[in-house]
């Protein structure tokens, strides 16, 4: 059969002679387009219905009354929708697609079987859509992280093979000899992701664990998305937009490898950080306290980096939206590690666990960490794949300081507030000998976070707005009129002292 | 959960999945991965953009004086 050895051919690097040369990036760019416009056209849809029900449930924490009769839209529902919507819907998908992007030209190889990332890409996002529409029917599992019903996690699950198989596919196809850490980084979450996901969904939904074990697999697996699949993404993206925009290789690239392997060994253990005080044997506990400090270790490294590397450059953050973006959230990601394990102390954690502390901490990780790395990758591919400019400069700007001002107004805000709720949670009652503050009422600490939980409902606006600009102009690009016969964007090969119009 | 599942099925798992990370060390070691790092740092780089080059102007505005001074 014809077709069997052309299979093969398509599959074994040895076997398709024509391949050997390297690819121009303008082709590998181009071989890239319908997916990656896939991809990020879902991702963008799916943080505008995320934002959506992240509006609706923070405006329930201080207004509970507010369409609070329609059981589609009560709070658990609403808010899980949100978790779902933003990570499974936005972030993923979004992730996918910087993720291929990267693999290709790092690979310095055209994107092949892209048909494979099409299938994957409509299998997510029906998988996705019935998730959703599960957890607003009241079918959640009620497992944090994993709320999706049973139902729609088997066509998640077939996406994501199809993924790894491509890029399993792609890297052999490589034209590189050298692999550069942003694909040790894309690999290696390609790799870890399919690991977590599997045994999550055996121990937790096809045949749970019992007891206190749940909670653990449940943290286990929550804390590594963050740590094994978002984190190896944004730091790729990061370690290859940061030199490839300023023109000047990454300062020390022996850190990025040490911080690339530290992150490999501690990450997995920290987890169990969520569960401090909870009911589960103390060794546990400390082991998790001893991995979320050994990670100050690849975060300090990464930021050494980072910044060493920015250092003498910083006027390049007036003129490219990418460079802000990813500097915002490189910053960030240096903050909310440490962040984080500073939580993992048990005094510090007997304060913040069970606030609003913990939500803010969440989203300077999520959010002013990830997100916008992503952002910033997108404004970078986009242009490259179809071959015209962003047609708003000034949308980029508001975009920019919409959703810069925004979420560091809403991790400080949640801050204070989630600090405040915990001592007030923590006051004593009167002790023996009458001194201590008597205790609050429960009540009494709600109606106190209420202020705090206002501004967060403003600065969601605020992030709001900038996620309009930024669709505003993603759907005016890909309708906007390139100019013919175009092989790149031209206005990014010009060398820095030629003009440039916009 | 059944002792089977972990036996039969889990623990061939997580073993193939360690061995997995350790040969890809072996290989990356082996290949030469980790050796000349501070050349690595430069593969993103090559004619079509070379070091020394910025790739993303989008917010310049065009200024018709005075060009800015090219960065080395």
């Amino acid at each position: 059969m014809a077709s069997a050895s052309q299979l093969a051919a398509s599959l074994k690097p040895s076997a398709s002679p024509e391949m050997v040369k390297r690819a121009e990036l303008s082709e590998i760019d181009a071989s890239t387009k319908l997916p990656a416009l896939f991809f990020f056209g879902s991702s963008i849809l799916w943080l505008l219905v995320g934002t959506v029900f992240a509006l609706l449930a923070s405006f329930k924490m201080h207004m509970p009354h507010f369409l609070g009769d329609y059981e589609w839209l009560t709070f658990g529902r609403v808010r899980t929708a949100h978790l779902n919507a933003v990570i499974y819907g936005w972030s993923i998908n979004a992730s996918f697609g910087v993720a291929f992007w990267l693999m290709a030209r790092l690979s310095r190889a055209e994107l092949r079987h892209s048909g494979l990332l099409l299938i994957a890409a409509a299998f997510w996002n029906i998988g996705v859509t019935l998730g959703i529409y599960g957890i607003l029917a009241g079918d959640s599992t009620s497992i944090e992280w994993l709320e999706f019903p049973p139902y729609a996690t088997p066509l998640l699950f077939f996406a994501y093979a199809l993924v790894g198989a491509w890029a399993i596919i792609t890297f052999r196809f490589g034209r590189s000899k050298h692999i550069y850490v942003s694909q040790w980084y894309v690999l290696a979450a390609l790799f870890w992701f399919p690991w977590i996901y599997s045994v999550a969904q055996i121990m937790l939904i096809f045949s749970p664990a019992r007891g206190t074990v749940q909670s653990l697999v449940n943290w286990w697996f929550a804390h590594n998305v963050l740590g094994l699949w978002f984190t190896p993404i944004a730091l790729g993206a990061v370690y290859y937009f940061l030199p490839k925009v300023l023109g000047k290789p990454i300062h020390s690239y022996y850190l990025s490898v040490l911080g690339f392997w530290s992150l490999a060994i501690f990450y997995n253990w920290a987890g169990v950080h969520h569960l401090i005080g909870g009911p589960v044997p103390v060794w546990v506990q400390t082991a998790g306290i001893t991995a979320s400090f050994m990670m100050v270790i690849p975060v300090i490294v990464t930021a050494i980096n980072h910044h060493l590397t920015m250092i003498g450059s910083f006027s390049a953050l007036k003129f490219s939206p990418t460079l802000r973006f990813t500097v915002f959230g490189a910053v960030a990601y240096t903050f909310t590690s440490l962040q984080g394990s500073s939580m993992s102390i048990r005094s510090w954690s007997e304060v913040t666990h069970f606030t609003h502390y913990t939500i803010g901490h969440s989203h300077a990780g999520m959010y002013a960490f990830f997100t916008m790395v992503m952002f910033g990758s997108i404004y970078y591919i986009m242009p490259r794949i179809m071959l015209k400019e962003w047609p708003s400069a000034k949308l980029i700007s508001v975009h920019f300081w919409a959703c810069a001002i925004g979420v560091s107004f809403y991790v400080l805000v949640l801050s204070i507030g989630g600090v405040k709720q915990g001592m007030e949670m923590n006051t004593l009652p009167v002790g023996a000998d009458g001194k201590v503050g008597g205790p609050i009422a429960f009540l009494e600490i709600v109606k106190n976070t209420i202020p705090w939980l206002k501004m967060r409902s403003y600065s969601g606006i605020l992030i709001t707005i900038g996620h309009l600009a930024f669709a505003i102009n993603f759907v005016w690009m890909l309708l906007k009129p390139g100019s013919v016969g175009a092989s790149a964007p031209t206005l990014f090969r010009n060398a820095p002292d030629l003009e440039v119009t916009r | 959960m059944s002792d089977w599942f972990f036996y039969l099925i889990a623990f061939p798992i997580a073993a193939l999945f360690i061995a997995s990370a350790i040969y890809a060390l072996q290989w990356a070691s082996k290949t030469g991965q980790l050796r000349d790092l501070e050349e690595g740092a430069k593969v993103i780089f090559d004619e079509e953009e070379p070091v020394g080059r910025p790739t993303d102007q989008t917010l310049r505005q065009p200024k018709p004086v005075t060009p800015p001074k090219a960065s080395k």
